[in-house]
């Protein structure tokens, strides 16, 4: 459950399936993980809670510096024309800007860190504009603290450092959060190529045609049987078609599987036929001792339909 | 529990059912070639369609019933092996390839027929 | 579902409680397709081995997995018989004398992802084999780490 108190304490967990953390598998271990790299210790909080009161007086006027840069470049212009929402994006910024400052930097922080990565990729703004934002952020304090700290450069640094880390805290969980979405969006895409491109066709009753095309791996192979057996079942399938033609390599592998499902559709009581099996295919078979016997072939998808008609018609 | 054996004119069918133990399935094979003997049946039908699991032993057994039966002068036929059995009984290298197959109950019993009427020469 | 199922083993009607649970839990993960048979057979194929060749003397520990995003299933085979005096003779595909395990242990590697054992003659013998969820649907955790 999450709840912030006011003092501002960690309180979101981890193990919550409706947080961003559990969602992102970001545990306690790894934001350890990546605060030691960064080096950032509790000196670095303490530094940072001190720039509160800077943070505090330059924030509206930095906001306003943000958004002026975001407005005079058409692609991140495009993002703000309602504004009303410019208003609100404004006011989420002044909270992020200040909570730089705050001291408190565990799980509800890296929550909300989270969530800025998820909605730039849910909105379509690319790394590079935010990267941009970040480093305006980091230029424009930098500036601040070095003027606030004139006659002691060498803690004006120091101060900057701190701030440095922080902010490349998180831009490592934003990008890497956008990362995680776009794998997210092309591994579903990948499954649904996967399942459209083996079609299983049927071309008449109680016979079914399954061109098989592109390589096949053996994920792809499992698919392809259970989807077969499966299908038979459905349309109670006496006579399956396997086209090969368009499996450019044809290893032992790949053999294999392909036994695996005729014999698996024999126990199903289908019949197969294997057809696209080129002379070249013929003698690889033959050569890692494939029994061809097992095996009905046939050259092309054509002659294979002939013979699945006749054995159906016969029958 | 004990697996029902039934009669259909020259066929026996025995439907498994989804629990069957080890000791179920060794006890159907006694039962079915005591009854192919009485009945003089010609036909065997098992059918597995909720059998919850066909691993190796089922899948031996099913075998070993087809080939006693047959020296008892019967013919038999498997039915109902779902799709996902069916995929594990060639991932164990179990694929029946000397026993007779067919989809369910009708395809079986058709399969049945054209076996006799071929073995009786039509 | 959450915790471990812990089945004891000892006679028949164990192996089939055995696998049904490995094939509940397998469903309630988000297995699918051919993958909760594989699970429940593989449960079938050892458990049958603690009764057969152990004496009974054994239980089947079945559990979720999560590791890196993955949902997974593990199974824990332990039993206190005879142990196996060659393990590679007896992984060995088609083994097979009257002594022999027939094709059990093979048959339930070939069909689960992950397959260790261990024995030692006049102790017993342990088996851990896990399976992990292929779907997308179980993988809607994405995951983000350092390295």
């Amino acid at each position: 459950m999450r709840n912030q108190s006011p003092a501002g304490s960690s309180m979101t967990d981890p193990a919550d399936p409706s947080s961003l953390m559990h969602d992102f598998d970001v545990t306690e271990a790894e934001i350890s993980a990546r605060k030691a790299f960064l080096e950032f210790g509790a000196e670095d909080v303490a530094k940072l809670q001190s720039l509160k009161p800077l943070a505090q007086r330059y924030a509206t006027p930095m906001i306003e510096d943000l958004y002026r840069l975001f407005l005079a470049h058409d692609p991140t212009k495009a993002f703000f024309r309602d504004p009303k929402s410019l208003e609100r994006v404004k006011q989420l910024q002044k909270e992020y800007f200040i909570g730089l400052t705050e001291g408190e930097y565990g799980t509800d922080y890296v929550e909300r860190r989270l969530k800025i990565g998820a909605v730039h990729e849910r909105i379509k703004l690319v790394v590079k504009w935010y990267l941009g934002a970040y480093a305006f952020y980091l230029r424009t304090v930098s500036r601040r603290i070095f003027d606030e700290h004139k006659n002691d450069p060498a803690k004006a640094l120091d101060l900057i450092s701190s701030l440095t880390k922080l902010i490349f805290f998180d831009m490592g969980l934003a990008i890497d959060t956008y990362i995680a979405q776009r794998e997210k969006v092309i591994r579903a895409q990948q499954d649904e190529i996967r399942e459209l491109s083996t079609p299983v066709l049927r071309v008449r009753d109680r016979l079914l045609v399954v061109p098989i095309i592109g390589l096949m791996d053996s994920a792809r192979a499992y698919q392809l049987t259970d989807q077969v057996l499966r299908s038979i079942r459905a349309h109670r399938a006496k006579v399956v078609v396997l086209d090969i033609t368009g499996v450019p390599t044809v290893d032992s592998a790949v053999a294999n599987h392909l036994i695996q499902t005729v014999q698996a559709s024999r126990l199903l009581g289908a019949r197969s036929i294997v057809t696209g099996v080129s002379p070249d295919i013929a003698q690889t078979l033959v050569r890692i001792g494939v029994d061809v016997g097992k095996l009905h072939t046939l050259g092309d998808l054509q002659e294979g339909l002939v013979e699945a008609n006749k054995i159906l018609d016969e029958a | 529990m004990k697996i029902p054996v039934l009669k259909q004119g020259e066929y026996l069918i025995a439907s498994i059912q989804e629990a069957a133990t080890d000791a179920d399935l060794q006890l159907l094979l006694n039962e079915l070639v005591r009854r192919v003997g009485e009945h003089r049946s010609k036909g065997v039908i098992v059918d597995v369609t909720v059998l919850d699991v066909m691993d190796s032993f089922a899948a031996r057994l099913l075998r070993d019933i087809a080939n006693t039966v047959r020296l008892r002068g019967a013919e038999t036929v498997i039915v109902g092996i779902q799709p996902d059995a069916a995929f594990t009984m060639v991932r164990l290298g179990m694929t029946l390839d000397d026993v007779a197959t067919a989809l369910d109950l009708e395809e079986g019993v058709a399969y049945l027929d054209r076996t006799l009427k071929r073995k009786r020469g039509s | 579902m959450s915790g471990e199922s812990r089945i004891p083993i000892s006679r028949d009607p164990d192996v089939v409680l055995a696998r049904q649970q490995g094939r509940a839990l397998a469903l309630s993960l988000g297995f699918s397709e051919s993958d909760p048979m594989f699970v429940a057979t593989a449960i079938s194929e050892i458990a049958r081995n603690i009764v057969v060749h152990a004496g009974g003397r054994g239980e089947i520990v079945i559990r979720r997995l999560d590791q890196n995003g993955r949902v997974g299933i593990e199974v824990e085979a332990t039993d206190t018989g005879p142990g196996i005096a060659n393990i590679e003779q007896a992984m060995q595909e088609g083994f097979s004398t009257v002594k022999s395990l027939g094709l059990g242990l093979p048959g339930a590697r070939r069909l689960m992802d992950e397959f260790e054992i261990t024995s030692r003659v006049g102790e017993g013998t342990r088996i851990v084999m896990r399976k992990w969820a292929r779907s997308s649907a179980s993988r809607n955790r994405t995951h983000i780490t350092l390295g």
